[in-house]
């Protein structure tokens, strides 16, 4: 069987290695070079939360992010040396928005019954945790179930693992248009058993629903400060988060603005989220700052995935801010649908992208 | 119990904003049940001027209700005219919330700024809704810069506080009979609105109060019941609290002479 798969964003990507292991034959096509930071996946920051995502996400993205923390301990055991960590995640804030701890509190408690997920560390005991905090003279929340990922590392190593096991890369290739078991590209027209749309917002013009979410951050590297986990400070306006990398690198983001707007970050973002992590440690001011990328993220008015399926055609798509910690779960209830299984999540079909 | 603001008349008296809801569909949903028939959209970190909100615009349209473009994010006033103009052209209305920020945590009004550029928007020709404090003077000036609905604050924006000053806000409903009087900011709760309903404010505008509930959309049905217990209580005339527990009626068993000292 072959499979042509449009979009070698992280959802392609791990769309293409089921399939290959499967048995299929798979070519892959982007538009963008391998590598290319204007991806999606690129600019993500690899945050495994399923339950921080919930304070605005519906009850489903927890459940299916349960279900991908279980799916990403063997993908990454499979891809070998990439960064990948389940330490769980810390909620911090400031004195005057300590209420807004509570909230948080309630609203997991509220959606999901959720209080044992979580665990109100004390100054000490967060400076236990995680002694780059020792100075956070406040109680903070500790979720522990939660993880986090390189994703430069994670796209680098699929896209290497994908090689060895043979799939074939067509990127920097512009994909025309795609049909059910055609692909049309660079005036040819290309027959496959099965297409798989992963385009992301490329796919607009046939999925009309489909909006771009805008995306900022920014990474830094800042030797003075040591972070196991993601942290999360909490803020009447903003929310902003900081993800530890290897060596030092840090992972500021992100705005979240309803605007598809792909040009370079703003002033005020770059206020917000560079003066939040100086806020959180003064170490951030020396920092170096590595650069800012924008992405947006291709969503449905519910903010939920949804996979349109037919015979020669899948399109899959509003992986939103989730696509890290939802794309192993939408890949496998693809594959449920290919072996005419029952699919894990039903809610997630959806035939208006078909039309 | 219709609103009546310029030439346009409404049968509800809730207000409601388009920012911070779970997702857009949320979004939809609450309004609808909210029953409001004013949605308010911020356009300043959209990218306007290459109209990269048009997906998140196209959504509110959708509502069928009136759309109250704000200048939230401003804090000199060229910046909210220039963001006003925008808004004219892009939702193809006139009004325009004026918000002209003077302090980033407590998104208090800048009263000076504000002033400055509701003349110039009234002089454009714009029908301009001043997001403003309670404070009297400025309210009157901003009455006679040519504002045809005043929208003071009731506590800090997203602060869900409720009515803070209830005394101030009564000399403005008393010193201003003559235009209509939206709560803007700082209603947390369904009581809150019945609060300043009750008060003869013509209305309420709320958004945090919607999008932050843990059910935006059960709370929007609370609230719509809420102005509507406010606006009939205050057209029903509630009866001034009395200062001492009063019997309505004569208790027979207590002899007059019994309760009385000497």
């Amino acid at each position: 069987m072959k499979a042509g798969i449009v979009g070698a964003g992280i959802l392609g990507r791990l769309l293409a290695l089921r399939l290959v292991q499967a048995g299929w034959k798979v070519t892959l096509w982007d538009s963008e070079p391998w590598g290319s930071p204007s991806s999606c996946s690129f600019v993500a920051a690899g945050m495994l939360s399923p339950l921080s995502e919930i304070e605005t996400a519906e009850v489903k993205v927890f459940e299916m992010g349960l279900r991908s923390m279980e799916l990403w301990a063997s993908l990454v055991a499979e891809l070998g040396d990439v960064y990948y960590k389940t330490l769980g995640s810390l909620l911090i804030a400031h004195a005057q928005d300590a209420d807004e701890l509570v909230r948080i509190q309630q609203r997991f408690d509220y959606k999901l019954n959720a209080g044992h997920l979580v665990q109100r560390a004390s100054p000490a005991r967060l400076a236990e945790l995680e002694p780059g905090l020792a100075h956070w003279p406040r109680e903070a929340l500790f979720l522990p179930h939660e993880g986090h990922l390189d994703n430069r590392q994670v796209m680098q190593a699929l896209a290497k693992h994908l090689e060895t096991l043979g799939a074939e890369w067509n990127v920097g290739v512009r994909v025309d248009s795609l049909e059910p078991g055609k692909i049309h590209a660079a005036g040819q027209t290309l027959p496959y058993d099965q297409v798989f749309d992963c385009r992301g917002l490329g796919a607009q013009t046939d999925w009309p629903q489909l909006r771009g979410v805008r995306g900022e951050l920014i990474h830094v590297q800042a030797h003075e400060v040591n972070f196991s986990r993601p942290v999360r400070l909490i803020h009447p306006r903003f929310r902003i988060y900081i993800v530890p990398r290897p060596d030092h690198v840090f992972v500021l983001g992100a705005s979240q603005i309803e605007s598809q707007d792909l040009s370079p970050i703003s002033v005020r973002t770059t206020l917000e989220l560079l003066s939040a992590a100086y806020s959180v440690h003064p170490g951030f001011a020396e920092a170096r700052i590595l650069g800012s990328y924008v992405h947006c993220r291709p969503a449905f008015p519910d903010n939920l995935p949804r996979i349109a399926a037919k015979e020669g055609l899948v399109r899959i798509n509003g992986l939103y801010r989730h696509g890290y910690l939802l794309a192993p779960t939408v890949v496998e209830n693809v594959l449920d649908w290919l072996s005419g299984s029952p699919v894990r999540d039903p809610e997630l079909l959806n035939s208006e992208g078909l039309k | 119990m219709d609103l009546k603001i310029g030439d346009v008349t409404l049968t509800s008296r809730l207000f409601v904003g388009s920012a911070l809801y779970p997702s857009p569909a949320i979004m939809q949903e609450a309004i609808r049940a909210s029953g409001a028939q004013v949605v308010t959209v911020s356009l300043k970190r959209q990218a306007p001027a290459s109209q990269g909100g048009q997906f998140f615009w196209d959504l509110i349209k959708d509502l069928d209700c009136h759309v109250l473009p704000n200048t939230a994010g401003c804090r000199l006033a060229n910046d909210a005219v220039n963001v006003a103009e925008m808004s004219r052209e892009i939702f193809e209305t006139s009004w325009i919330k004026l918000e002209v920020i003077g302090d980033d945590y407590t998104l208090q009004p800048h009263p000076f700024e504000l002033v400055k550029a509701a003349e110039e928007l009234v002089k454009r020709g714009f029908t301009v809704f001043p997001y403003c404090t309670e404070d009297l003077i400025l309210c009157q000036k901003l009455r006679d810069l040519g504002c045809p609905v005043l929208m003071p604050w009731c506590a800090p924006i997203g602060s869900g506080q409720g009515l803070l000053n209830v005394f101030s806000l009564k000399t403005l409903r008393t010193r201003i009979p003559e235009l209509p009087l939206i709560i803007d900011a700082g209603i947390g709760k369904p009581s809150h609105a019945v609060e300043a309903l009750e008060l003869g404010f013509d209305g309420v505008l709320i958004n945090s109060a919607l999008a932050l509930a843990h059910d935006p959309v059960g709370m929007a049905r609370a609230f719509a019941q809420g102005v509507d217990a406010g606006r009939r209580a205050f057209l029903a005339g509630p009866m001034e609290p009395k200062n001492m527990a009063q019997p309505s009626t004569p208790l027979l068993e207590t002899p007059f002479w019994a309760g009385g000292g000497s």
